[in-house]
């Protein structure tokens, strides 16, 4: 553990380069340059809306297009950090095969890249937030924590799909729609709260309730999104029950889906 | 105390590639059914492979196509890892296996200098320091906030070297980079070269198919063959051991035997050539001749059609192409006309001059006044030219003796005047 820390402070400077690369490379040749990573949030909270005013969701007294961006927020920075960290790898074959350094940098690099963007969304949040004349309290200070268990658990999946789609590019196609199913498991379109008063209020599955809102807690995205929407909205400290069963989750996962990393490593040269 | 130590290391790669679902299935089903699996055979690109590099020391690792030179080199720089065996390396390698691996197209030089700077390790204070240098050395002073997808690819190899040489590490692991660029940056990254190799003392290992150039940069060479280690020892013995491997793969060729396989032949079809021999004084045909020895070369051509005023050339070229000399029947041999038939022309060479190595001759026929040529062939005839005086050490600072004599006196007026006259008429 402290060796891997150590390994990657050694490269920090190396990781910073390449995250600033990815960046301006996305960037360069496109017209409307970096303000694209808050196209599609915008967008996804256009129409999720839209689809709410013909559905009805209970918001709370949040108003919604202000929830839903605060849960698409960390939901497109776990998805695409989880996404890009799996290419990662195979994307950078030219460099796999000509030069050593630690390969989990790539994943790593691809995580931090989306922070970035995830920087420049906070600055629309701001936007809406004036809007809709919300002030945040201390609470939000809690931020930081909530994305770093983010790139956490973004990075219990790149690993082990970064490894594996070196081996079977299958991974990197089928990543995105699994994501995207994620999505509907996720409280992206719904806050938590209903799924809780569904569950644990009505029991409205029977004995099964506590059983399955455990189930539904243990996607780590179900307490982050939450634990989100709570520090920056509605100015209350995170809701740790349902965020244990991720954090045990990712806490398991991660490390197993490292080792495979590192195990899988030396044969990338060979087998990209 | 060795730098790099590599003890009986084997690489193997799987042929073929990533199995279906349907050949997985089958050898699942031929498993449980106690049938024999079927099985792909293991390719060795390096076999039991055992060396070991001093400080300071500058080793080549030559040999043919797919002799496993680059995986060497790639299991030395730990881009991948061997089958079985130990590398151990003590000290940071700085591998410069592609120059200009990891730039980017849509990144400008300055920024590309940054990027594969830090790709190689360097650290960012040192790349600031070098940054002019850099740019210097690649002159590319005007285009350094260009894209670099502009450049053209001179320009482009140009400062992939330029950034590669200036990582600071113990060992340098060159493949096939020297050939970049036009000559004069061609100069400069030889001179670059061995500046990092004679004056700082870096360990290097080079790999290269420019014999020449390994011979003189390095001071041991490795000569690999299908993944083995052939022989290892005296830059100028392993190499000469490389190109009589060359040779008799290329298969000397023999009287009746041409080398036409690998010699670059062009005919009319007016006169063919049937035969070329190397004879010594006593007319028995030899492929290996002692230097300075006295050789005739024997060209038997068959004429189809009469041909008018024939001229006959013969001369002798390296291994690489280099034209080192020729003799043209012209001036020595006036023959009016040709008749259809076998016609034996000999070329005397009292005292052949070159230095021992393998050398290859070429042929050439024109007709004429106008010198129409109606054959013409390279690469004919391999000869190796050996040395039996092994305290001569010469013989591999060039190709050709230098014909003259050496004497000595003490210093006179006399002397002194003549010998400046004569550096006078040197000058100009």
């Amino acid at each position: 553990m402290i060796a891997v820390v150590k390994n990657l402070a050694e490269y920090r400077e190396l990781m910073a380069v390449l995250a600033w690369k990815n960046v301006t490379l996305r960037y360069k040749q496109a017209y409307l340059g970096i303000a694209w990573a808050v196209i599609k949030p915008l967008i996804l909270m256009l129409i999720f809306t839209l689809v709410k005013s013909f559905v009805g969701i209970d918001s709370g007294n949040i108003p919604y297009p202000l929830l839903t961006f605060a849960a698409l927020m960390p939901w497109i920075f776990f998805q695409e950090s989880a996404s890009e960290g799996v290419n990662s790898v195979v994307g950078n074959a030219n460099l796999i095969k000509k030069i050593y350094f630690p390969r989990e940098i790539f994943p790593i690099t691809a995580v931090v890249t989306k922070v970035v963007e995830l920087g420049i969304n906070f600055i629309i949040l701001a936007g809406l937030m004036i809007w809709f004349q919300y002030i945040p309290s201390m609470y939000i200070l809690w931020v930081p924590f909530i994305i770093f268990y983010t790139i956490l658990a973004a990075l219990s999946i790149a690993f082990a799909g970064a490894a594996l789609n070196v081996y079977y590019r299958d991974i990197g196609t089928a990543l995105p729609v699994l994501l995207s199913l994620l999505m509907y498991l996720s409280p992206v379109i719904y806050p938590l709260q209903l799924v809780k008063n569904k569950l644990l209020e009505q029991q409205a599955a029977g004995e099964w309730s506590n059983l399955l809102y455990t189930l539904y807690t243990l996607n780590p995205l179900a307490g982050i999104i939450d634990a989100f929407q709570s520090v920056v909205l509605r100015n209350q400290p995170p809701d740790l029950t349902a965020m244990v069963p991720g954090i045990i989750l990712v806490a398991i996962l991660l490390p197993l889906s490292y080792v495979f990393f590192k195990r899988a490593e030396s044969y990338f040269a060979d087998v990209i | 105390m060795p730098i790099i130590e590599v003890n009986h290391v084997t690489k193997e790669y799987q042929l073929g590639q990533l199995q279906s679902i349907k050949t997985t299935m089958l050898n699942q089903w031929r498993q449980l059914t106690g049938q024999p699996v079927e099985e792909r055979a293991p390719f060795k690109a390096l076999n039991d492979v055992t060396f070991s590099v001093e400080q300071g020391e500058v080793l080549g690792i030559i040999g043919h196509n797919g002799a496993g030179k680059s995986t060497m080199l790639k299991l030395l720089a730990n881009i991948s890892k061997p089958s079985s065996g130990t590398i151990q390396v003590k000290g940071k390698i700085a591998p410069l296996i592609e120059v200009g691996a990891g730039l980017i197209g849509d990144l400008t030089g300055r920024e590309n200098i940054y990027l594969n700077g830090a790709i190689l390790g360097i650290p960012k204070a040192e790349i600031k320091r070098k940054f002019d240098d850099i740019v210097a050395f690649a002159e590319l002073e005007e285009f350094i906030d260009t894209p670099i997808k502009r450049y053209s690819s001179g320009m482009q190899v140009r400062l992939g070297f330029a950034i590669a040489t200036s990582v600071e590490s113990d060992i340098l692991i060159v493949d096939e980079v020297l050939a970049v660029g036009d000559l004069a940056f061609q100069r400069k990254c030889f001179d670059r070269m061995e500046d990092l190799i004679k004056r700082q003392g870096k360990t290097v290992l080079l790999v290269s198919h420019n014999i020449r150039q390994v011979e003189r940069l390095c001071n041991r060479v490795i000569l690999l063959n299908k993944g083995r280690a052939v022989s290892d020892g005296n830059a100028n013995s392993v190499c000469t051991q490389f190109y009589e491997a060359s040779d008799s793969q290329i298969s000397i060729g023999n009287s009746t035997n041409l080398n036409s396989a690998n010699s670059n032949e062009w005919a009319t079809g007016e006169i063919l050539l049937h035969g070329i021999e190397i004879l010594d004084s006593e007319n028995n045909p030899i492929s290996k001749l002692k230097h300075e020895q006295a050789v005739k070369i024997q060209l038997n051509y068959e004429v189809t059609k009469e041909i008018r005023m024939p001229i006959f050339g013969v001369g002798i070229h390296t291994t690489d192409f280099i034209y080192l000399a020729t003799k043209h029947t012209i001036n020595q041999l006036k023959l009016d006309h040709l008749e259809a038939g076998h016609h034996v022309l000999t070329f005397d060479i009292p005292s052949f001059p070159f230095m021992p190595g393998v050398y290859s001759i070429r042929a050439g026929v024109a007709e004429g006044t106008a010198a129409r040529t109606i054959f013409y062939a390279e690469n004919l005839l391999h000869l190796q030219v050996v040395s039996d005086n092994t305290e001569d050490r010469t013989w591999n600072e060039g190709l050709v003796s230098l014909p003259g004599v050496w004497r000595y006196s003490t210093p006179s007026s006399n002397l002194k005047e003549k010998t400046h006259d004569n550096l006078e008429k040197v000058s100009l």
